[in-house]
């Protein structure tokens, strides 16, 4: 079967694309932690980063309709969050003197700014590059080896999950007339189960497959990852240039507002 | 380099009192190629996982002149390699590259030489330029030919294959047949498709309920009809089929 929901962009060629994951991973947080250090209630910012961002999302050539649905799989989330904040934090109203956008309604729609910027920054991220050359620049810039070794196991195994997910909901699909009734919803706790044995089995075929190839505990890589100029200039670029709006916004909305 | 196999007396029980493997006594010569068909449950699998230490029973198990045992095991591993059943179980790596390097880098080649090893092999698999191809992306019959491959980039002396015709199409079965046939190490072939792997292998063993009931020529073994009914293969089907079908 053939898998596309991960990485489904990867393959595309934009400057973006073509960037080195490290780049990539730096400039990526390095935007992140900009955004959210904003503090609460300034919106004016947010027009900027939000212009930055869809100038990125334009050079990757990644469809913005792709990454909106991505966006609305954990929006909900971002929504609670930024709605009960006016409402849960005291003396930040929802109306106040007939207007609705008060201190708490800005500070709730900064919060969901934020969370919708760094989401997008990571879709981007995750979807202009391979995972595994993404999870190589992660391993180059520090992260433990272990956990880089179970990300790329966990990735190779949810497509072998998905897999199975789909043989056993084929298999109970095929003798199911109709929608399964709660009363049976047993049906799928068995099918679960049924994905978790296999899935034991194969993690202890896969570990003799590996043990057959001298492995000791130690992943190897083949270590192809290469910086050049062209990889830190555009990132560097991107950082600074929200650097620069964090910095000068900050005067910028006192005195437009003040 | 190819090497020879002996086996005395090997049985084997994933738990007590349910013995899988019953004083299993094979001897496989350098360069030979030796076909093993038996029922489900057989024990076909189970015996190819001690010729690399993966499993170890009562018995001896040597590869060459190395005794199959815990400190002889870096040896075993690079000596004989084992192309699993379901690709899938042998492809964990992000990449086809990264799969192929794997043994090569773990038996301590560096970087440049295991490089060159994986494009040796994808070479001898037809598959130059999947290098950076993710292997959950490749289709069965390529999966399997990366599979093997990342058992050549090792060059092991032997390499123990289970069920490799098992889910291929007759034009991939072929394709196998034709890379079987150019190997040059000792092959052990565990496969329920009596065609296939008569055709590629020189003796055949049947191994019936963990004991091997016959182990000769093909020719001979595939005489015995009532041996081969034992070992699962109804012959007088295969003669039907063939003089209605195919004659």
């Amino acid at each position: 079967m053939k898998h596309s929901f991960l990485d489904r962009y990867s393959d595309l060629d934009s400057p973006v694309h073509r960037i080195d994951p490290r780049a990539r991973l730096i400039a990526a947080f390095s935007a992140i932690v900009i955004i959210v250090s904003e503090p609460h209630g300034r919106l004016l910012p947010f027009a900027f980063y939000g212009i930055i961002i869809l100038f990125m999302t334009a050079m990757t050539r990644i469809p913005p309709g792709f990454i909106l649905k991505r966006c609305l799989a954990v929006s909900p989330f971002i929504i609670i969050a930024a709605v009960s904040y006016p409402l849960s934090v005291p003396g930040a109203g929802v109306v106040e003197n007939g207007y609705l956008l008060t201190e708490g309604v800005r500070s709730g729609l900064t919060i969901f700014l934020k969370a919708f910027f760094a989401l997008v920054l990571l879709i981007l991220l995750t979807s202009t590059g391979k995972f595994h050359r993404l999870l190589a620049g992660f391993r180059k810039l520090g992260m433990p080896r272990l956990l880089g070794v179970i990300s790329a196991l966990m990735y190779r195994y949810v497509f072998i999950l998905h897999d199975e997910l789909l043989r056993t909901s084929r298999a109970r699909d095929s003798r199911t007339p109709g929608a399964i009734r709660t009363s049976r919803v047993r049906v799928y706790g068995n099918q679960a189960a049924m994905i978790f044995i296999r899935s034991l089995e194969r993690s202890q075929v896969v570990y003799n497959s590996m043990l057959s190839r001298g492995f000791a505990g130690e992943f190897p890589d083949m270590d192809k990852l290469r910086v050049r100029a062209g990889d830190v200039l555009p990132a560097g670029f991107f950082i600074l240039l929200l650097l620069t709006v964090r910095i000068i916004s900050q005067p910028l909305t006192e005195r437009l507002f003040n | 380099m190819a090497c020879g196999i002996k086996i005395e007396n090997l049985s084997f029980s994933y738990t007590a009192g349910n013995q899988v493997l019953k004083n299993v006594s094979l001897d496989i010569g350098p360069g030979e190629k030796l076909g093993i068909i038996g029922p489900s449950g057989a024990g076909k699998s189970t015996l190819l996982l001690h010729l690399n230490g993966i499993l170890a029973g009562d018995g001896v198990v040597m590869i060459g002149d190395t005794k199959v045992e815990k400190r002889s095991l870096p040896d075993i591993r690079r000596q004989v390699g084992l192309v699993f059943q379901n690709p899938d179980d042998q492809l964990f790596n992000p990449t086809v590259e990264e799969d192929v390097a794997f043994g090569p880098l773990n038996f301590g080649y560096t970087r440049g030489e295991a490089a060159t090893r994986v494009r040796q092999a994808l070479g001898e698999m037809n598959l130059e330029g999947f290098e950076n191809a993710d292997s959950h992306h490749l289709s069965l019959g390529e999966r399997k030919r990366v599979a093997l491959a990342t058992v050549l980039a090792t060059s092991p002396g032997v390499i123990a294959f289970d069920e490799p015709f098992s889910s291929l199409d007759s034009v991939m079965v072929v394709q196998l047949l034709g890379i079987i046939g150019r190997l040059d190490a000792t092959l052990v072939i565990v496969s329920q498709s009596l065609l296939p792997l008569a055709s590629c292998c020189d003796r055949l063993a049947v191994l019936v309920g963990g004991e091997i009931r016959a182990c000769g020529r093909k020719e001979e073994v595939l005489a015995d009809e009532a041996l081969m009914r034992e070992g699962g293969v109804d012959m007088g089907f295969y003669r039907e089929a063939f003089k209605k079908y195919l004659e």
